[in-house]
């Protein structure tokens, strides 16, 4: 059963994406939340904060982390105190959208996922029609998260929702895409997931070696490339 | 003046830790760094230390066998029993390892996780800026594993810092309730509930890892109070989460990048150390403070 608190919540979901909340996050860091649902709105929003706070930065900020809706702030409370840390960050909110240009990146899938053809059946399509479809999407990278590299991409048209699997499968290989919550996400190490395994890709969003880490940044645009 | 050590026994989850690689959390990857940093630096404050890394060990302690060179060592971190060629000796402590020592760390009567510094610079690559093994990502350390019988680590000599001037005491074992900020969705929670997570105990179990600490809420505080459907959002260590099914999980130093559980709080830096050293079955009771108090307790540590 869900119960909420008798008192209002911070946020009010009809005022996004134009009142962003500012919550402490721990002694250390802040964060600046843009919706309460997952939306294209919400998700932009985020990412314009995340690059304006990379261009315009704040003494005593250590580290600005972009995510699905909300960007993470971590400070220095020796440095800068979240008062007025979070006076700078509304100076960042209500300065205007950086006019961005996305980079184009291309992936080589091969569809061949063990859950490819019960998603296909789900939707009411042929495997063909389900790629096909699935790849006319113009999918973004939403964020990077849950395990290293590891980027959500979305969003698909509403009629390519399907929910996650029941059961969740304890391992799958880095490289394995996965479809779920009208998202593609794409893994870079070995994880588990509740998501549809519906192809794999020799493309590795992580590499020790490299710095940083990982090729794709939230805001990229995806092109999904079919290889056998 | 290089040194070759020999770890002979390890206990589970020994690790090679050091400040860790914070400033990776857009990639996935979180900090790592030592469970309890007091602690890690303490140990590095009774000898001079050369680099920031340290050999973390668990519960069961670690032996070493000094194989070449000489090379101080320095430990603290919980109360563990330290032998130096089967002689006893006290607990934060020193000594210097020359070929043939064998030291042996052993359980004792308090913590979870204790330190070896070393005076010498240790000879394992750095991965993403860091020694520190983050066993969620698998980086670091040796091979992004936990330490084992016949793992050999070697150290070069390094000028490094000298030793802490008399004997450097821990100052951060304090007693009394673990000290929160309420989280990012505390107000989702009944304000009932609210109250009584500030008011009952809760229990730390046995499932803890770098990874995060499992509580049991034998007053099932957190009966029904599930709250599903969040977007995830990056975390932080220290963040308190409810499972669906009302289980409460505290974040530590190799937490996930993002989760989308509610998280009640986050406790505050200068306690997380402390509740770190907190063992299965002992109970732990949380209290709300401010993050202007959070940020006092952290200047009173500077000094």
């Amino acid at each position: 059963m869900e119960k909420f608190s008798e008192q209002p919540l911070r946020g009010d979901d009809h005022h996004w994406p134009d009142l962003p909340q500012i919550l402490p996050l721990g002694d250390c860091a802040l964060l600046v939340r843009f919706g309460q649902s997952l939306d294209e709105a919400a998700n932009r929003a985020a990412l314009a904060f995340a690059t304006r706070m990379q261009s315009d930065s704040i003494d005593g900020v250590s580290e600005v982390v972009p995510s699905l809706v909300s960007v993470l702030v971590r400070y220095d409370p020796m440095i800068i105190g979240p008062v007025r840390l979070a006076g700078e960050l509304g100076l960042r909110l209500t300065s205007g959208n950086a006019p961005e240009t996305a980079r184009v990146q291309h992936v080589a899938v091969r569809f061949d996922g063990p859950d490819l053809d019960e998603v296909a059946a789900l939707l009411g399509l042929s495997r063909e029609a389900f790629v096909a479809a699935h790849n006319r999407s113009g999918l973004r990278v939403l964020t990077t998260g849950f395990a290293p590299g590891f980027v959500y991409c979305g969003f698909h048209d509403s009629a390519l929702n399907v929910p996650r699997r029941e059961l969740v499968k304890p391992r799958v290989p880095a490289g394995s895409v996965l479809f779920a919550a009208g998202q593609t996400a794409i893994t870079a190490t070995e994880v588990p997931t509740g998501w549809h395994v519906i192809g794999h890709t020799d493309f590795r969003n992580f590499d020790v070696d490299q710095n940083p880490p990982t090729r794709l940044r939230a805001g990229d645009q995806l092109i999904f490339e079919v290889v056998s | 003046m290089s040194a070759r050590i020999r770890i002979e026994r390890a206990g589970p989850l020994c690790t090679i830790q050091d400040l860790g690689r914070p400033g990776l959390l857009a990639h996935g990857i979180s900090a790592s760094g030592p469970m309890d940093r007091s602690a890690h630096d303490l140990a590095g404050a009774q000898v001079g230390t050369a680099d920031d890394a340290s050999v973390e060990f668990t519960q069961a302690g670690v032996d070493v066998l000094a194989e070449a060179g000489e090379v101080p060592v320095g430990w603290a971190g919980g109360a563990f029993g330290v032998r130096l060629n089967g002689q006893p000796l006290s607990w934060p402590g020193r000594c210097v390892l020359v070929a043939g020592d064998q030291l042996s760390i052993t359980p004792g009567p308090a913590g979870n996780y204790g330190y070896l510094r070393f005076d010498g610079v240790l000879d394992v690559p750095d991965v993403l800026g860091s020694k520190a093994t983050s066993t969620r990502a698998r980086i670091g350390g040796l091979s992004g594993r936990a330490l084992q019988a016949g793992d050999v680590l070697d150290f070069l000599s390094g000028s490094g810092r000298p030793a802490a001037e008399g004997p450097a005491a821990s100052n951060v074992n304090g007693m009394g309730p673990i000290r929160f900020i309420w989280g990012i969705h505390a107000e989702r929670f009944d304000p009932a509930v609210r109250r009584t997570f500030v008011e009952m105990p809760f229990r730390v179990t046995a499932a803890m890892d770098r990874m995060g600490v499992r509580l049991a809420d034998e007053k099932a505080v957190f009966a029904g109070a599930s709250i599903l459907s969040l977007v995830s959002d990056p975390i932080m260590p220290g963040d308190i989460q409810i499972l669906g099914d009302g289980t409460p999980i505290v974040l530590m130093r190799d937490h996930q990048p993002t989760g989308g559980y509610p998280r009640i709080g986050t406790i505050i830096s200068a306690d997380l150390d402390r509740f770190a050293q907190i063992r299965p079955g002992d109970s732990v009771a949380f209290a709300p403070v401010s993050v202007d108090h959070a940020h006092r307790l952290l200047r009173s540590r500077q000094v």
